[in-house]
């Protein structure tokens, strides 16, 4: 060692600092491969889990939505043909570039920009979420875009079928149509299971049945690569989706069209009900409008334009609007007054035209006077000066909202579609709290003819006369007949009617009303309109003032055949054309036209032509 | 009593030393595979003909007389940090250093073969002077001749190569015989100075609060006063140990000297270092501050690192590292994608391979015929244990990320060609141990 040329002392020291440094050494790899054991073997498992869910992506695959038929179960009146989302990750696209993407996005998809920036806002930038762009997108789009792909970072498309509604009639109101689930949707149906991108129904049936027709998404997991691009097949954890359920309506769409043809373009509505089950067979509200054009265009635009027409094309009429029922509320006073017995219906009260309540003078619709009528005949002609005497002197205000009560008015029919009104049956405690005055001696009389404050929606007044039909009892209205399985077709669920007012009026009224009903059509006023050879009608007729000259609700409701025991053939038609229209006591007409059809089987076509003769089908013609 | 050689070598530090760069070649062609098994990049292809001719430069370096190199340290150091000096003004900037001088393609990191020089120059200067070793003097001038190349390569910025420079200078200095009061005042002194320069910052991100004792430290009032205290703290324990000559004097003002410049050198440090530097240094302690950005490494290496298990997934078939969650897997993360996909046995076969070259190398070192050689070695040793604890630990998301490379594996040429020459010197030290 001295001839290294170091002192001994100095020898002794760097044998100490090089045994120093080796166990510095020996010791860091020590300390190391414990940490290293720590990592791989005791703790490896949880970062094999770590590794694997880090790699692993959740994919939700959508559920087909379930299919609508109509009663007869042939063809569907909605189905799911094959389209495409297109999504972008807004943050796989560096910020600088989103701009630049969407004007490509805007130009390629033949949208705005403005319509890409709405949904993609600054406070999405950040998220690894795909956010849908547009949806409705054709294969030869999505083709154009792959080809280009290097052009598109951060776009992705995916199945998402449209929903295509083959009936693009008046079922829009029954149907309802689907959109896109909004942040506020999800919000409220989180817990539900919606998600994001998920369709949503908007309106009727899509609405109410959502639940059913969406099925049930399923669940795919994919393990990705660090920019999301999956490496490997599905995986046997795999969830299918489950298709929703098919629906099938109580609906008969040869009805349907043949109560939307007879209406025409006019705005009202009707309703066509089995009064032995409360199955709807027609539901008509015109105007309607084109559920598939929210598929082709933006839903937000589309909602915003039907939105600002005046005619209220989303309206279902049937349901949503209430009106004076007018002298077709006759039917519930007749009814009143024999079941209460306050006055003998074979005595005559001779109408002058005219009576004076108080300081006014209400008049009838025949100025010089019906001349001296009993309560039938009242009925037929529908003479108000006989009924504003029976509501005032003998059956008073009390008992008229009692019996309309009891008929359902004034409540909703529990229909299975969102949004149905109540309409207003007005009482005296009801003037007083919303008017602050008192109920008098003219309210009494306009209420007695069906004017005044009471309306009534035309689906309450097809189940009045469904309870007159049905001698005193009346089942909740549906739209839904069964629910089927969307593979097997097997059925689900059958809906059985239910009853929904129960009457403890006597059956010997109801047959007496129905007796004065046929009157209307063989000796009052409809008898120059119903005149269909095709089946037996009873009904009446209601012709409402709207407070302007020459305008009037124009009101038939009806049933068929007047008298029969097999309570599987009887139907309840309710026509209601409102009084913008231009006058031509259009309700019974169209009525006339419905009723032929349907007992005899016969298109529109077919029954404009068999009954071309017929005076107001002439008269239509030579307006034309 | 020679010991089994070939062409006069180390053997077991040749053999390991090719062990590794071959299991660096396969781990680097392993990186650059995608999960469809396409082989995408061909840093493999350059790193076998780097480790080719790092070999020849190995062995060429042997038959070197390191007294030659003695004799021209101060000319290669001073290159070198003309070289800095160049790269600092021409320099191509790669993941936000300017740390890379070339043209094209072609370009070395001179920032890695200063740290040989730095070692060789070093190595002279304290041998030139190791009569006055026990002195400060020594132990300040030579501190200088480090933080020359140290200040140069902050200024790319490049924080973790800079502080490879530190631990070169310990060993040589500890190995050369300094005193350890002293060595230990300035290891003490700079640590002091990262931890409270990074304290607020781990304060701030980490613990998400700032507590009021922290102010003392950004505050600049009170920092003046706690510096101010310590300085008279100072000023006082060495008058008394100028009186009384009293042993606890002395240590009393070694402790508050020592804090004072910690303490001024934390203010410098916070200066020099943006806060994203300081964060990344820090992010290893919890990476959940930054998951997607400078936490994103360290959550995935360490993912990958413990998913490896006892033998690993089998080469090829990482998943963090062929789904590419694993970044720079050629470079800094390459212990990762290894302990990955040969797990824990792997892992064990490199620690064993660097373990062998160290402890080889310290016998070498001492078996050294004069200083120089013995001061030499100790600096290199000091160098390959540093970047290896420091990669290695950054991998096991224990240590910050710093970027430095894992010797013979890591993917580069320039800090394979260094370490090999480094390698060479130390074969030339251990063929002329016995030559007088």
């Amino acid at each position: 060692m001295e001839d290294k040329g170091f002192s001994a002392k100095s020898s002794a020291d760097r044998r100490k600092r090089f045994i120093a440094l080796i166990v510095l050494i020996a010791a860091s790899f020590s300390v190391y491969a414990v940490y290293l054991f720590s990592l791989q073997i005791v703790n490896g498992l949880e970062y094999q889990s770590r590794a694997t869910q880090v790699a692993r992506r959740v994919v939700s695959i959508p559920a087909a939505r379930g299919e609508i038929y109509d009663r007869n179960y042939d063809v569907p009146l909605v189905l799911n043909i094959p389209s495409f989302a297109v999504d972008v990750i807004p943050a796989e696209v560096p910020r600088t570039e989103l701009p630049i993407l969407f004007t490509r996005l805007a130009e390629i998809l033949e949208i705005s920009e403005e319509s890409i920036h709405d949904k993609i806002r600054p406070e999405h930038y950040h998220l690894y979420q795909p956010m849908e762009v547009l949806s409705g997108v054709s294969f030869g789009t999505i083709t154009r875009i792959a080809e280009r792909i290097e052009e598109f970072p951060g776009v992705t498309w995916r199945d998402k079928p449209i929903r295509s509604y083959l009936e693009t009639g008046s079922l829009s109101h029954v149907l309802g149509y689907v959109g896109n689930i909004t942040s506020e949707d999800l919000q409220v149906l989180y817990n539900q299971g919606y998600e994001r991108n998920a369709l949503l129904g908007r309106m009727g049936i899509e609405k109410q049945y959502d639940q059913v027709l969406r099925g049930k998404d399923g669940v795919s997991f994919k393990t990705v690569d660090v920019k999301g691009r999956s490496v490997s097949q599905e995986s046997a954890e795999d969830i299918p989706p489950e298709t929703g359920k098919n629906l099938v309506l109580t609906i008969d769409r040869h009805i349907q069209t043949l109560c939307e043809k007879a209406l025409g373009e006019r705005i009202g509505s009707v309703v066509v009900l089995k009064p032995s089950t409360g199955e709807v067979l027609a539901l008509v509200s015109y105007p309607y409008y084109d559920p598939n054009i929210f598929n082709t265009r933006g839903e937000y635009e589309t909602y915003k334009e039907l939105s600002l027409d005046s005619r209220f094309p989303f309206l279902n009429r049937a349901i949503q609007a209430s009106y004076p029922p007018a002298s077709s509320f006759k039917l519930i006073m007749t009814t009143a007054v024999l079941e209460d017995e306050v006055f003998n219906p074979e005595k005559k009260i001779n109408c002058e035209g005219q009576i004076r309540y108080g300081d006014r003078t209400f008049s009838c619709h025949v100025k010089h006077g019906h001349g001296p009528l009993n309560l039938g005949e009242a009925l037929a002609q529908s003479c108000n000066v006989f009924f504003y005497t029976m509501g005032t002197e003998y059956l008073g205000v009390e008992r008229i909202v009692d019996f309309s009560r009891r008929f359902g008015l004034g409540q909703i029919t529990g229909l299975d579609l969102p949004g149905e009104k109540k309409g207003l049956v007005p009482s005296p405690q009801w003037k007083e709290e919303v008017y602050n005055t008192h109920w008098l001696g003219g309210d009494t009389v306009n209420i007695s003819i069906g004017q005044g404050y009471l309306s009534v929606t035309p689906l309450q007044m097809a189940n009045a006369v469904a309870m007159i039909v049905n001698e005193g009892v009346n089942y909740r209205p549906f739209l839904v007949k069964e629910v089927r399985d969307p593979v097997t077709g097997e059925v689900l669920k059958e809906t059985e009617p239910t009853v929904l007012h129960t009457s403890s009026i006597r059956e010997s009224t109801f047959q007496k009303v129905k007796e004065y009903m046929r009157g209307v059509i063989t000796e009052g006023t409809a008898r120059y309109v119903i005149l269909t050879d095709a089946v037996e009608v009873a009904g009446k007729t209601g012709t409402g003032e709207a407070g302007f000259e020459e305008s009037w609700n124009s009101w038939f409701v009806a049933y068929a055949p007047y008298d029969s025991n097999d309570p599987d053939e009887q139907i309840v038609v309710v026509v209601q054309v409102e009084p913008v229209n231009q006058w031509e006591w259009w309700a019974p007409k169209a009525a006339d036209m419905i009723f032929h059809g349907i007992f005899t089987g016969q298109t529109y076509e077919e029954v404009t032509e068999e009954l071309k003769n017929v005076w107001y089908l002439r008269e239509l013609r030579e307006r034309e | 009593m020679r010991e089994k050689s070939l062409f006069n070598m180390d053997i077991y530090i040749f053999l390991s030393a090719l062990a590794l760069m071959v299991i660096g070649i396969l781990f680097i062609y392993s990186s650059g595979v995608s999960s469809e098994g396409v082989v995408f990049s061909n840093e493999y292809i350059k790193q076998i003909i780097w480790a080719v001719t790092g070999l020849a430069l190995l062995i060429g370096f042997s038959y070197i007389d390191y007294n030659r190199l003695r004799d021209y340290s101060v000319y290669i150091y001073g290159g070198c940090i003309l070289l800095l000096l160049i790269t600092l003004l021409f320099g191509q900037r790669v993941n936000g250093a300017k740390a890379w001088l070339g043209i094209g393609q072609l370009g070395i990191q001179p920032s890695e073969f200063t740290k040989l020089a730095t070692i060789l120059f070093t190595a002279a200067f304290v041998d030139k002077n190791k009569g006055e070793i026990t002195g400060v003097k020594i132990i300040l001038q030579s501190l200088i001749i480090i933080l020359i190349p140290v200040g140069l390569i902050l200024l790319q910025p490049d924080m973790g190569t800079a502080l490879a420079y530190i631990p070169v200078y310990f060993f040589i200095l500890f190995a050369g015989g300094a005193k350890v009061r002293y060595l230990s005042f300035f290891l003490v002194s700079g640590l002091l100075m990262i931890l409270l320069g990074v304290l607020p910052e781990i304060e701030k991100e980490i613990f998400l609060e700032n507590p009021p004792l922290l102010l003392l430290l950004t505050e600049k009032t009170f920092f003046s006063w706690l510096l101010g205290a310590l300085v008279i703290i100072s000023a006082l324990a060495v008058a008394g140990y100028m009186v009384f000559k009293k042993g606890y004097f002395y240590w009393l003002s070694w402790a508050a000297l020592a804090g004072c410049l910690g303490l001024l050198g934390s203010r410098v440090f916070r200066h020099v270092l943006k806060s994203y530097q300081i964060k990344r240094f820090i992010v290893f302690l919890d990476p959940g501050i930054d998951p997607k950005g400078a936490g994103w490494n360290v959550i995935q290496s360490v993912t990958a690192v413990g998913s490896g298990g006892l033998t690993g997934k089998g080469f090829l078939q990482g998943t963090q590292s062929h789904y590419r969650f694993l970044p720079q897997q050629s470079t800094d993360f390459i212990f990762s994608i290894l302990a990955e996909e040969w797990g824990f046995l792997g892992g064990l076969v490199v620690f064993t391979l660097f373990l062998i070259i160290l402890i080889r190398s310290m016998s070498i070192v001492y078996q050294a015929k004069d200083n120089y050689a013995y001061l030499v070695g100790a600096g290199i040793t000091g160098m390959i244990f540093f970047h290896t604890l420091v990669n290695i630990g950054m991998a096991m998301g224990i240590m910050p990320i710093t970027g430095i490379p894992l010797f013979f594996l890591s993917y580069g040429g320039s800090s394979l060609w260094m370490v090999a020459v480094s390698l060479g010197i130390l074969q030339n030290i251990y063929a002329r141990r016995f030559s007088y």
